[in-house]
Formats: structure tokens, sequence, C-alpha cells
């Protein structure tokens, strides 16, 4: 018996002892980053790594001071929050309507919903390019309306698979109760898929936060973002990149998603199944 | 208040490759408990689902009292409706939930507060009213969906099936609270349910359905007692009716007629607790058996198998009878006339005075 109890014991350290291992490995580049941003240039150079180093704010002090890098932050601000938020908006009817309207061909609009997050991104930023020149597009409003659109197909699809999973009697119960279905929607149903909202303003938030190429390309200076600082602070130095600044910036560039992650991973779990929550009936 | 009147009302699914309903008119009678029995699949949800306004029927009409309610919405039909499930809203109170329906309403605070207060203490729901819904088992959380229901004072309530769903250990209890509960009611209320003991319970009238019509509508005990057809009798009851087939045993049939058979009847039936047995020998107008398997029915009864050539005949005895035990003994059975039935061709009840005459 007490072997028995010992080898479960032995087992379990091990298998934490390996979860723990993989984990940091996948940590290290971000630890990198963080330490780096606290580093001088000869110490973030230095071979081997050093671990134990004099920490500095000078590099966060650049980033500050820097002109240009506040304007990133505010570009990535609201176009991410604020592209996400109309997708929910749009979003939620239209995943409800999908949920309770099984009209011809729903699960084929759904797939085709979809596949439009499939596309990527280089092989679709030359035809959106020549359409937003085309329409004269570029710019705030543009970059606004790409991520709006191109956050609308995951949130409705993570939004039906929460709304399939809250039983209609719900929205029947309501109905009989001389409720109309925009008061079902927003009042029987939009509680009970809490997580799944949740779930797809992060996902897209990150996405939005996070995208480069059609803000390079089809972006103008009002909407730089983060990533795109960055890139152009790589590309522009040659060989003589600031490593401290790019540190410093990548570190809190990474401050809003860490924290979304982090206060909200069981949502993000959640959406990952998709709607395996169901409401209670 | 009103009776709920349906003339000529069907309903197909599938282009009519499916008929759920077909052509009923019936009256559901004004303050009256009316329990829709049947088999599952036989249309009483798809009738119900009508009446509140869920499903447009094919066919025919739907009134509230004098009002032509068939292609109103539902939620202009001012009824109440409590679901298979227990439908309560997650993250509300039972005081929040029961509440819902009656923020649509235009009525002072104090009012609606009252009105919740009245429902709660009326469904027993006291010690909960603070709860969050969504940790109570599942026959509180159905009570405060019915008490969801009533708080509106609807003058229609509609219950599908509200037991069901619930954890056998409450059944009971619910069962008792909603007999309570329709007691005090002067609502028109309709409840389809599958179970025989839950409509006998609550109802004042039962509406027997098969394959979308109405078989027999009628108060428990006239149902029970003076089914109009083969499958009334054969569907109530546990078990149902025994039936006689007058062509392949027509002594048998006249023995239990107590003479001949009327013209025109096709099979005689009777209930098990209606068979009286005799251990004692021959008797007159008694029909000679074996006695075969015996088996304790609930109730503490015994239901017994009386076997007569290929006839077996359902009775059941006291648990305390001394024939009950004696597997394989002869015995005499018979069953008061008033006891029997006797059914046509069509399998529909005959009028035994008027079919002698």
């Amino acid at each position: 018996m007490v072997s028995t109890r010992q080898t479960t014991s032995g087992r379990r350290i091990g298998y934490y002892t390996a979860l723990w291992a993989v984990a940091l490995i996948f940590f290290l580049p971000v630890l990198w980053i963080m330490m780096a941003a606290f580093k001088s240039n000869d110490d973030i150079l230095s071979v081997p790594p050093k671990l134990a180093f004099s920490p500095t704010l000078d590099n966060v002090s650049r980033v500050l001071e820097e002109s240009s890098t506040i304007p990133y932050f505010i570009n990535s601000a609201w176009l991410a929050l604020g592209s996400v938020v109309v997708a929910i908006l749009v979003s939620l009817p239209a995943a409800y309507a999908f949920s309770r309207w099984k009209f011809p061909f729903t699960n084929f609009l759904m797939f085709l919903l979809l596949s439009t997050r499939m596309v990527p991104a280089t092989a679709a930023v030359v035809p959106m390019f020549q359409m937003f020149n085309a329409f004269g597009l570029r710019g705030r409003f543009g970059m606004f309306i790409l991520y709006t659109s191109f956050s609308i197909p995951f949130s409705v699809w993570i939004l039906k698979g929460f709304i399939d999973g809250v039983s209609e009697r719900f929205d029947e119960t309501a109905i009989v109760n001389g409720a109309g279905r925009v008061h079902v929607m927003l009042k029987v149903v939009l509680p009970q898929v809490k997580p799944g909202i949740i779930a797809a303003f992060i996902f897209n938030l990150i996405f939005a936060w996070n995208e480069y190429i059609f803000n390079f390309v089809l972006g103008d200076p009002n909407t730089q973002n983060i990533p795109f600082g960055m890139s152009v602070n790589l590309l522009s130095a040659g060989g003589n990149v600031d490593w401290g600044f790019v540190a410093a910036l990548s570190s809190m560039y990474l401050v809003l998603p860490m924290m979304m992650i982090f206060f909200f991973q069981r949502y993000l779990l959640v959406g990952m199944t998709f709607g395996t929550v169901r409401g209670d009936v | 208040m009103a009776d709920i009147r349906l003339v000529g009302l069907g309903k197909e699914f599938d282009a009519g490759g499916v008929v759920a309903v077909r052509d009923l008119t019936l009256t559901f009678r004004e303050g009256s408990t009316t329990c829709l029995l049947g088999p599952s699949g036989c249309g009483k949800t798809t009738l119900m689902r009508m009446i509140a306004g869920l499903e447009v029927p094919t066919t025919g009409k739907i009134f509230f009292g004098d009002e032509d309610v068939t292609r109103l919405e539902t939620s202009k039909r001012n009824l109440g409706m409590v679901f298979q499930y227990p439908v309560v809203y997650r993250g509300a109170t039972v005081r929040e939930d029961i509440g819902l329906p009656l923020r649509v309403e235009k009525l002072p605070a104090a009012h609606k507060a009252a009105r919740v207060d009245e429902v709660i203490a009326l469904l027993g729901l006291e010690e909960y009213a603070n709860h969050p819904v969504d940790k109570l088992n599942s026959a509180t959380r159905q009570k405060v969906a019915v008490a969801r229901a009533v708080a509106r004072q609807a003058p229609i309530i509609l219950f599908d099936e509200p037991i069901t769903n619930v954890d056998p250990d409450f059944k009971l209890q619910l069962k008792r609270t909603l007999r309570e509960l329709f007691s005090r009611l002067n609502q028109t209320i309709i409840y389809v349910t599958h179970d025989q003991t839950e409509a006998m319970t609550l109802a004042d009238d039962i509406a027997l359905m098969r394959d979308g019509s109405i078989e027999q509508m009628a108060p428990p005990r006239d149902l029970y007692g003076r089914p109009e057809s083969v499958f009334a009798g054969w569907f109530l009851g546990n078990p149902g009716m025994n039936f006689v087939p007058v062509e392949s045993q027509p002594a048998v049939a006249a023995a239990v007629l107590g003479g001949a058979v009327p013209d025109g009847v096709t099979a005689v039936g009777f209930r098990p607790e209606d068979v009286l047995i005799s251990s004692g020998g021959p008797q007159r107008g008694a029909v000679e058996a074996t006695l075969g398997h015996v088996s304790l029915a609930t109730g503490g009864q015994h239901l017994a198998r009386l076997l007569h050539a290929d006839l077996v005949v359902k009775a059941k005895l006291p648990w305390d009878s001394p024939v009950a035990t004696t597997r394989g003994s002869q015995v005499w059975w018979s069953v008061p006339l008033e006891k029997v039935r006797a059914f046509d061709r069509h399998e529909r009840a005959v009028n035994l005075v008027s079919a002698e005459q």
C-alpha cells in the first residue's frame, strides 16, 4: 500500500516537473525580452546571457520619450478595442439568428463565414490593397472596418456555439411571458453566454492587437500600431538594432494581452471548446 | 378567465408527411384543469404548443373565450407556461426569477413585489427566496418555473410534462405541490403528461389522445370506469383492461355478459381489479381457469394470470387472498355486470342496455 502511494506520488512529481519544464521553455523568449528591457545593450548581447545584471529603466524611458511610440499605443488600443466591441455588437444578433432560425444552407453559410478567417493574410493583402485604394478606404476608417470585419466571423462562430447551448425553452418561456425577440436575446440569452462573449472579445482583441501586415500595407500614419512601430525600428536600424529599445517596447506591448490572458484564462479555455458550457435547462 | 375552444384544429409537419394533430374540436372548460394524456408521439405537446402560439396550426381555429387567437403572437396571448425542463435564469435569485415576467407589465413596483411574495408563499418557496436559482435541486427549480408562470395571473396556464425531468426523489413532492396549487387557482389549466397517475391525481378532466386525435375526454373517474374505446380501456390502468374477443371466446364472453352476446359486440372488457376469484368449486356464471403466474403488484396486491384455453385474464387480488399463492390450482372467475364494457368492431364502446333492446 505504501509503495503504491509512493509510486503515485513519484509519478505526480515527474509529471509536474515535465509540465513546468515545457512551460518554461515556451516562456523563455518572453522572459528574455522582459529581462532585456531592463538591461543595458552590453548586457543584452553578452554571451552567455547574464542572469544577474544591474537593472536600468533607461530603455523604458527612451521608449516613453520617443515621440512616435505613444501614438503607436493609442492606435493599437483604439483599433483593437473599438473594432472588437463593434464586432461583438454585430455578431451577437447574427449568431442568435444562425442559432434559432435553421434556414436552408445554414451550415454552409457558417463555413463561408469562417473561411474568411482561414485565408492567409499574405494572400489577401494584395487584393485588399487594390480594393482599399479603389474605394479610398486607406486610413483610420478603413482599418477600423477591416479589423471589425475580420473579427465578426470568429465571434459569430464562437457565440453561435454558446447560444446553441442555451435551450430554446428559455426563449419560449420569455416569449410566452410577453417578451419580444430583442428582449429575449439581450435579457435571457446574453446573460447566459457571457463566457462566450468574453472569449470572443479576447481572441479578437489579441488578433487586432497583434496584426501587422494589413496595418503595414493598408494603414497610414494615423493607424500605425505597435507591431508596425517595432518592425520599422528593426528594419530601419540596419545592423545597429537598438535591442534595449525594442525589448522595452515589446515588453510594454505584451502587458495588455498578458493581463487579458491571466485574468480571463478560464473563458479562453471555454471559448476554445466552442460553447461546451451549456445553459441549465 | 376564459375557456379554450379548438375548432377543426390540425397540424402537419414535413409538408403533410407527418400529421401530429388531426381535426380536433373540443373545449377546455374555464377554470378547470384538463390533462392531455397519451403515449409519446400522440400529438399532445404539439397541441399545447399551438395553444401557446409556439406552433402555427395547419388547419382550424383556436379561441380564448370569444377571441380568435389562431394567428395572434405568443407574447400577446396572455398565458403562462411551464416546460418539461425546469427553465430558470442563471444568476438570478428565486425572487428575481419569479419577478421576470412582471417586468414587462405596467404595475407599481410594490404591487409586483407583493405578487411575487404571494406566489412564493403559495409554492412554499420562502426559505429559498433569496437563493440563486442555479443552486437549487430540480424539483425546487421547477417550482420556481411554476411560480413564475403563476405570478403573471394570466387566465390560462399551460404545463408541458413538468414532472418528467425532475429527480425521482422529488417527483412526489412536486406532484403534491401542484395538486394543492391547482385546487387554489381559478385559471384554465392544460397539463400535458404521459403519466396516467399524474393525470388521475391532478385533472378535473382528462383528454386522452391517440395519433393526433382525442380518444375520449371525461373526468378521471369516468374515463377509468367507463372507457369509450378499447384504447382508453387498455391505456388506463396498471395493467390495463382485459379484453375477451367474442369471435374466438364466445362462451367466455357470454358468461361475462351473463347471457347472450348482443349483436354488434366484438369484445368485452373489464378491469383486473373487478375480477372476482373463487376456489370453492364451480359457480353459476363463473368461468373456470387455471391460476398461472402470480406476482406482487403495486399497492400490496397480487397480480394473477388466469389461463383459460388461449385466453389470459389479468386479475388483482388482495395480498392476503387464500387463492393468491396456489399456482396451478383450478379457480372460477367472474365479473359484476355493471363493471363490464362491450365494444364494437370499430373498438368503440357499446351501450349494453340499448344493445340488448
